[in-house]
């Protein structure tokens, strides 16, 4: 049910929005096929006659009162004037004109930006972290073995000297973060990686990383769960059905893989679930003693989560795009808008 | 790993659950089901075994888990005990340290044969060859108890066997005929000088074939960092390889390894000819681990009895003394249970991570805001940017030789790169974006105003750098001047700040070092997010170039033109329109008609594809 603290919420997000675009993307969160309203609506049906009654009255209310203030921010942003256009200043010999147009964010940025909002209102920083790492920062302070495949020059790309190597994955920024930052803390980072991994539809050697860690006293595996539910629900709607089962990460201990029927079958098996009719989304766990050891953390008196998700695949399917090369490969484009005389 | 359900059955004869629910009760426990799959009229399931558990790479060790889990009986096979001749086994070792534990011994009066149908079948079900009973037979014993063995022809190792490190290179020749050049440090098998083995792959010159009477079989476990750097250099994964280049169980050996005497005695006649040699020069053992039950439930955040933890930490063939608190010594079969967070792990894995709450995410308390301001930043020059118009690519961070500077100073330079086209990490976004800019022209997307906001690199005496940068394509200069005078003016930094010396752009690319901008910015744009509710984008793979045709249209008297772009936006359908515009109205004074130019641009189909779509909607055909 839409609560009336969300309810508030969102009638302040519409009138300070500043663009037609945020606008736009509220108004599909509230009033579209499937966001919030209708939701709430179709939860109604399950509710008995008198509460159905008196709810319903509400939602409606609350429907008007949203439209209402939609109509009404449409207005003061039409008197507006644009920021700029991208015409020329002096007008054509034809007198061409042409409606404002907004640029678009690239689809990886827009996932990036969708997940850090919601870590931001779970109270996290946003982070960042190189690129080109150390040995030291990228394994070692991971708790990754010296003989571990991934150290591997099949599966890393190292720089011309030695112990350098693009980072493998976010979890670099993590053993940084746990370094540097004073616990408590929370902190989301977006990332670029690297592998040494021949390139095909479906592959790249680089790829994006969404990692999340959080470091204060009594953190459990009921925390992080709850968390990445809370990010899948927001994602994919209520009904999101997230699984988690017990996977291996040297830095994570218990560590857990993190699965999401499909959403292109809803779990009945298909080309992009592999027949599993999950999609693996990523991995996470309690960050392990020796990791915050290193980091010189006592793991007696701070617990931590810590979890990676792989964003390309997630986007691709978002996105409709059939190959992973589209994300970096120069064919991704966006439509122009309607031009008129 | 693939298992028939039937087979696991057979260790487990209590598990009465449906092989869908077999693979999801593994999948729960941390064994991945990729796929199930009914061949032959048994069902397979396919599962991911990780890294650390190599445990459970064969029958044995996933019968385990699911005894733990539904707390069932094992059964394991039954064979009368084994008598061993005096004669000592032909084998030396001469690695110690490669070689963690070897047992072998002989048998003769072998009566080899191809194999009965039940082992063909099964081996043919986990996509491994039957070849003859013999070496079926060792292959069975590995899919069953997760450990590898071998079986040589005696009569081609006259001089019996030697377990030793290289000295020096030389070829070798695997069962599937490959030749293998061996640099020197190879961990071998030598019988005289030839090399008749390799850790993980057998040699042709000592297979046991139809006619071999005399074997010498053994069953060995190694240093696994060393299988992997062999298996790996010779770029030969094999199902042995797989499983010795991880840590597996040399307690394990003497169980396996009768069980293979025995199948060899029941289904090729052999009897043992030779002693049981046994290299085990440092036994491995495991350590007590101090466990404390109600650290379960805080690691958990829910509560699980004590009861519960020490059951199934007994099932899992733990030794567990109560002292002051709990003392629990792992069993050797998992080398991955060092600490005491590992036996935690253990006692919620099997209770089940399917059992913790849901709904509880962490507190939304906020710490003190540790987001560098650079993020901020970004986030407001993303947000101007495409108010102005401006789209966003991404690009690869790597060039190649003919994009850098001819000085080559301070490039950086990747070692291994995949694509040998593109070693160096690019010191300037300009590069990437001339790319993006050649393949929106390849696709004959236009106009294009696009920004990158990315990282450039370089070294310098302090070592490797990078930062971030902004690059901007604009074709028309004026507009591009236009467009950064209002960026500047939204981010109120002054372009003609000396320290920032900004000159009218001179090219259509044009680019500027973040972290030397932000220097100049006000505090609200490096202390607040940006979009608090991000914007929502639409984006298309491009498959093929864009089409454009144009089309005219007579019309009786003047329409809004918003209202023709929906009437024929709707007749040709959004799927393969990529723009729709008027680009000319005239009224001719004679006729008094008008006539609408349109020109349409269509995606992602062929040139006649586009042809017919267009006839079709203008009515032109």
């Amino acid at each position: 049910m839409l609560t009336q603290k969300i309810g508030k919420e969102y009638k302040k997000n519409i009138k300070n929005s500043s663009s037609f675009q945020e606008l736009e993307s509220l108004r599909v969160k509230l009033l579209g096929r499937r966001g919030l309203l209708k939701q709430a609506f179709t939860d109604l049906k399950k509710s008995n006659p008198t509460q159905k009654k008196i709810q319903g009255q509400k939602l409606n209310k609350l429907k008007n009162n949203f439209e209402k203030l939609i109509i009404q921010k449409t207005k003061e942003l039409k008197a507006l004037k644009p920021l700029a256009s991208t015409l020329p200043s002096s007008p054509t010999p034809r007198n061409i004109s042409q409606s404002h147009k907004f640029g678009h964010l690239h689809p990886i940025t827009v996932t990036e930006l969708e997940i850090n909002s919601i870590f931001r209102s779970l109270g996290f920083s946003v982070y960042d972290g190189p690129e080109i790492e150390t040995d030291e920062y990228c394994f070692q302070r991971l708790n990754v073995p010296p003989d571990h495949p991934s150290r591997d020059l099949q599966d890393s790309i190292y720089i011309r000297q030695p112990t350098f190597l693009l980072r493998t994955q976010t979890s670099s920024i993590e053993a940084r973060l746990l370094k540097k930052e004073k616990p408590p803390f929370k902190a989301a980072f977006p990332g670029r990686t690297y592998r040494n991994e021949k390139v095909n539809k479906s592959n790249h050697f680089i790829f994006h990383q969404y990692q999340g860690v959080a470091v204060d006293k009594n953190i459990s595996l009921k925390d992080l769960i709850g968390t990445l539910d809370t990010l899948f629900k927001h994602l994919y709607g209520p009904k999101a059905k997230v699984r988690y089962r017990p996977k291996y990460y040297p830095e994570v201990e218990p560590g857990l893989g993190l699965d999401l029927v499909c959403f292109s079958c809803q779990g009945q098996g298909c080309p992009l679930c592999k027949g599993a009719g999950w999609l693996e989304m990523g991995g996470a766990g309690l960050i392990h003693p020796h990791v915050l050891k290193i980091a010189g953390i006592n793991p007696k008196k701070w617990h931590g989560f810590a979890f990676g998700l792989g964003l390309d695949r997630w986007v691709m399917a978002k996105y409709q795009l059939s190959d992973i090369r589209t994300l970096l490969g120069g064919n991704l484009a966006y439509k122009p808008q309607e031009k008129t005389l | 790993m693939k298992i028939i359900h039937s087979q696991l059955q057979k260790l487990l004869p209590g598990l009465k659950t449906s092989p869908q629910q077999t693979a999801n009760d593994l999948t729960l426990l941390g064994h991945f089901c990729a796929g199930l799959e009914k061949k032959q009229k048994e069902e397979i399931i396919d599962l991911e075994i990780r890294q650390n558990r190599a445990d459970c790479l064969g029958y044995y060790g996933l019968a385990k888990e699911l005894s733990v889990l539904h707390r069932l009986p094992l059964s394991l096979p039954q064979y009368p005990q084994q008598k061993f001749k005096t004669n000592p086994v032909p084998i030396t070792v001469t690695s110690p340290n490669g070689v963690q534990r070897l047992l072998a011994c002989t048998l003769n009066q072998i009566k080899n044969s191809p194999s009965p149908p039940w082992l063909a079948k099964l081996l043919t079900l986990h996509d491994i060859n039957p070849i003859n009973c013999l070496v079926d037979l060792t292959n069975y014993i590995m899919i069953y108890w997760g450990l590898p063995c071998h079986a040589f022809d005696q009569g081609k190792i006259p001089s019996g066997l030697v377990w030793e490190d290289s000295t020096r290179s030389q070829s070798f020749t695997t069962l599937d005929g490959t030749v293998l050049n061996l640099d020197p440090n190879t961990l071998q098998i030598k019988s005289d000088s030839n090399i008749v083995s390799l850790t993980f792959i057998g040699g042709k010159n000592s297979k046991v074939d139809l006619d071999s009477t005399d074997i010498l079989i053994e069953m060995a476990v190694y240093d696994p960092t060393r299988v992997r750097h062999d298996s790996r250099q010779y770029k030969t994964i094999t199902e042995a390889s797989v499983r010795l280049d991880k840590f597996l169980d040399p307690n394990l050996i003497p169980l396996a390894f009768s069980h293979l005497i025995s199948l060899i005695e029941t289904h090729c006649q052999g009897q043992i000819s030779s002693d049981l040699f046994d290299f085990y020069p440092k036994p491995t053992q495991t350590l007590p681990i101090t466990f404390h039950p109600e650290k379960v439930n805080l690691f958990a955040g829910i509560s699980i009895p004590k009861q519960f933890s020490l059951t199934t930490l007994k099932s899992l063939d733990c030794q567990i003394k109560k002292e002051k608190n709990y003392s629990v010594t792992p069993p050797t079969f998992r080398p991955d249970l060092n600490i005491e967070e590992d036996l935690i792990e253990e006692v919620i894995r099997f209770w089940g991570y399917q059992h913790i709450p849901t709904n509880k995410p962490i507190s939304s308390r906020k710490f003190k805001d540790i987001t560098p301001p650079l993020v901020y930043f970004i986030e407001h020059i993303q947000k101007i940017l495409i108010s102005l118009g401006y789209d966003e690519v991404r690009s690869w961070p790597l060039i190649s030789e003919k994009q850098a500077p001819k000085n080559k100073k301070g490039l950086v330079y990747t070692e291994n790169n995949i694509n040998n086209h593109f070693p160096i990490l690019r010191h300037s976004l300009l590069p990437s974006l001339e790319n993006q800019v050649y393949q929106y022209q390849r696709f004959k997307v236009h106009p294009v105003q696009i920004f990158e906001i990315g990282k450039v690199y370089y070294q310098n005496k302090k070592g490797f750098q990078e930062k971030y940068q902004l690059g901007l394509y604009q074709p028309n200069l004026s507009i591009l001047d236009k467009n950064l005078r209002e960026l500047f003016k939204s981010l109120k930094i002054k372009p003609s700040c000396p320290s920032l010396n900004i000159s009218p752009p001179i090219s259509p690319y044009w680019e500027i070092d973040l972290e030397k901008l932000i220097k100049f910015a006000p505090a609200k744009l490096t202390k607040t997010p940006a979009f608090p509710n991000p914007p929502q984008t639409k984006s298309y793979e491009l498959k093929k170039q864009i089409i454009t045709l144009d089309a005219n249209l007579i019309l009786k008297e003047k329409k809004s033109q918003e209202k023709l772009l929906k009437i024929y936006t709707r007749k040709i359908g959004e799927r393969y329109l990529w723009s729709l515009s008027i680009t000319d109205i005239y009224h001719d004074p004679q006729t008094k008609k008008y006539k609408y130019s349109f020109r349409a641009s269509y995606f992602n189909l062929s040139s006649a594809q586009a042809k017919k779509i267009h006839l079709k909607s203008f009515n032109l055909v």
